[in-house]
């Protein structure tokens, strides 16, 4: 893989450079949080950490239109939208990875392709805050999934291409980059080091399909499914969720009708029901044991690595702390601190 | 032949109906497909001898007059589809959890008994408690599109269904910061979807008045508000405002059970 050198202080004229790729996405700030915007390139946070929801917003829409109804009959429908997205760190690169894997492989989704295809993805390097564990799930560290990556060295970055489109995006602005030299090669690994020894949070993951599996029948699942408020929130934030559920519109005069696609989440009440009203996970624990082992066991036994990529989005997004740490924690018999372990929730 | 509908106000503010009427571009939409022989608020010349394949009613049930005109409505009516919250739950007007009889409650506030005249008072009650109820449209008051989907499914014979997630889905679609982890009482997770996450999207905590999911988990909220420094009569209240009926039984025995009150 080639890797240049462009400067601090060329990075906005850079990114203003690709415009002609599409709308130009970044990570700005959002009250004490981070969402990926439309923005200026100067309004990029280059210290952003996780952003609320993440990158697969690009590709897999919250809500989108895929077939319209008009004159009488149906017609596939996307709005593809060309777009540079700058600022994904590495777990989010495998996330997208994950979902490409899903997404292309034995159902090739069109929509996600098409998606997929209109997004020039620039990555950027990070250093991890006290709720990252990349360095557990083995995501710190990316080498494919990106058309550029770049790494933050203070007045420099280090780009690394990682596709002919991203060959093409620096060829145009060709005089803002530098061959690499052995001094950029030092601070490199002195900047890896210090990344490498930030890791704060270690989840102890070891053993993990087999304890998960092992775990089927454990009570564990039965106090969390206690204090689980269904909000959804842990898998509109994962990035590896790809869930959707379809609605359709219905006009009230049929001239014109939309079928929609939407986020859902297998935490939902009506996710498992099925015609004549039964549920195949009734309860909430049932729901939350297919989701950590879909994560942990199902993904992993399908495509060789767990459907995790240590973002930390479920330990700073769920209310009552079911997340990622506390249940692997839990399942290994280890104290968790958390509110549904904390609280003997029953109700009335 | 157009399907014959009706539009009834029973207790309550009329903000449904009124929605309804501020469809404006979608009204004549409307007007062509149904036949509308009964919306007082938008025309008097109402007829009441006719069958109706579809009854829109919102309100509570809180006069015997309410009583008397809802078993009407229910009687000639095809499809009945309560509208809005005090249709469906019963409104702010059934918050009360207390165990005291309401005819005490109802004295304390209007003195005898026989103060009201025009109609004897009933404790406020959503349809479901008198009638069979076919479909519901949340919202306080109900919009207007959700409103049109649900008589684009009628008119396509499609049986009726509504959003089975809660706030918080629209809030994370909105990528607003969650409140609840700010330390907010937000009634999100156990309120019907459909607003768009309105008072979350500006950093106000969800009051619930699109009524409780079906699949609430008011116990887990409450005590993850306690946890979280709250008083239990401040959750409590809030819990209850648009709790309507099916909550404030909820709400009572969950105090039992702890002990409390």
């Amino acid at each position: 893989m080639r890797v240049l050198k462009l400067k601090k202080g060329d990075f906005v004229l850079f990114l203003k450079s690709l415009k002609r790729f599409g709308e130009l996405w970044g990570p700005v700030k959002k009250g004490d949080s981070y969402v990926y915007a439309r923005a200026e390139p100067e309004n990029f946070d280059l210290k952003a950490i996780r952003t609320i929801i993440p990158a697969k917003k690009f590709f897999l829409p919250k809500k989108s239109t895929i077939l319209k109804f008009k004159n009488g009959e149906w017609r596939e429908h996307q709005e593809v939208v060309n777009r540079v997205i700058f600022g994904l760190h590495p777990c989010e690169i495998h996330a997208l990875n994950i979902y490409h894997k899903f997404y292309s492989r034995l159902y090739p989704d069109t929509y996600y392709l098409k998606n997929r295809e209109a997004n020039l993805i620039i990555g950027l390097s990070c250093i991890p805050d006290d709720k990252c564990f990349c360095a557990n799930t083995r995501t710190s560290v990316v080498d494919e999934g990106f058309d550029l990556f770049l790494t933050d060295l203070g007045d420099k970055f280090l780009v690394w291409i990682g596709s002919p489109k991203g060959e093409t995006a620096i060829r145009h602005v060709g005089h803002l980059f530098e061959t690499v030299t052995a001094e950029d090669i030092e601070d490199y690994i002195t900047w890896r080091k210090e990344r490498d020894e930030a890791f704060q949070l270690k989840i102890p993951l070891e053993g993990m399909p087999e304890i998960v599996s092992f775990s089927y029948e454990s009570s564990i699942w039965d106090v969390m499914g206690e204090a689980c408020l269904s909000c959804g929130t842990c898998t509109m934030v994962c990035p590896t969720c790809t869930c959707f559920d379809i609605q359709d519109e219905y006009d009230i005069k049929a001239e014109e009708m939309n079928r929609e696609r939407l986020w859902y989440s297998c935490v939902y009440r009506e996710y498992s029901m099925v015609a004549g009203g039964h549920n195949f996970r009734e309860a909430r624990s049932e729901r939350l044991k297919l989701w950590y082992t879909h994560k942990l066991v199902g993904f992993m036994s399908k495509y060789g690595s767990p459907a995790c990529v240590g973002c930390g989005r479920c330990i700073v997004s769920c209310p009552v702390e079911i997340n990622i740490l506390t249940v692997v924690k839990a399942l290994k018999k280890e104290k968790t601190g958390a509110f549904w372990e904390r609280m003997e929730v029953k109700n009335a | 032949m157009k399907p014959k509908i009706g539009i009834y106000g029973l207790t309550g503010c009329a903000g449904d109906q009124l929605n309804i009427l501020n469809c404006e571009d979608e009204l004549l939409k409307l007007f062509d497909i149904f036949e509308i022989k009964s919306f007082v608020m938008a025309s008097r010349a109402a007829d009441e001898s006719v069958e109706l394949d579809v009854a829109f009613v919102e309100g509570s049930v809180s006069t015997a007059k309410d009583l008397e005109d809802l078993l009407a409505i229910r009687k000639k009516s095809k499809i009945l589809v309560a509208i809005g919250h005090c249709a469906i739950y019963g409104g702010v007007q059934a918050m009360f959890m207390e165990k005291e009889e309401w005819i005490e409650r109802y004295q304390k506030v209007y003195g005898k008994q026989d103060a009201v005249t025009l109609t004897a008072p009933l404790e406020p009650k959503p349809l479901s408690a008198y009638v069979k109820v076919d479909a519901a449209l949340p919202g306080c008051p109900i919009e207007k599109e959700p409103f049109l989907k649900l008589a684009g499914m009628l008119i396509h014979g499609v049986v009726p269904k509504n959003p089975d997630y809660p706030v918080c889905a629209e809030c994370r679609w909105k990528e607003n910061e969650c409140l609840l982890l700010k330390g907010e009482i937000c009634l999100g997770p156990l309120t019907n979807s459909g607003c768009g996450a309105i008072c979350p999207s500006h950093n106000t905590g969800c009051i619930g008045c699109w009524g409780p999911i079906a699949e609430e988990n008011y116990a887990a909220e409450i005590k993850l508000l306690i946890d979280k420094g709250y008083d239990l009569d401040a959750v409590i209240k809030r819990f209850s405002i648009f709790g309507g009926t099916e909550r404030a039984e909820k709400l009572r025995k969950f105090l039992e059970k702890e002990g409390r009150k």
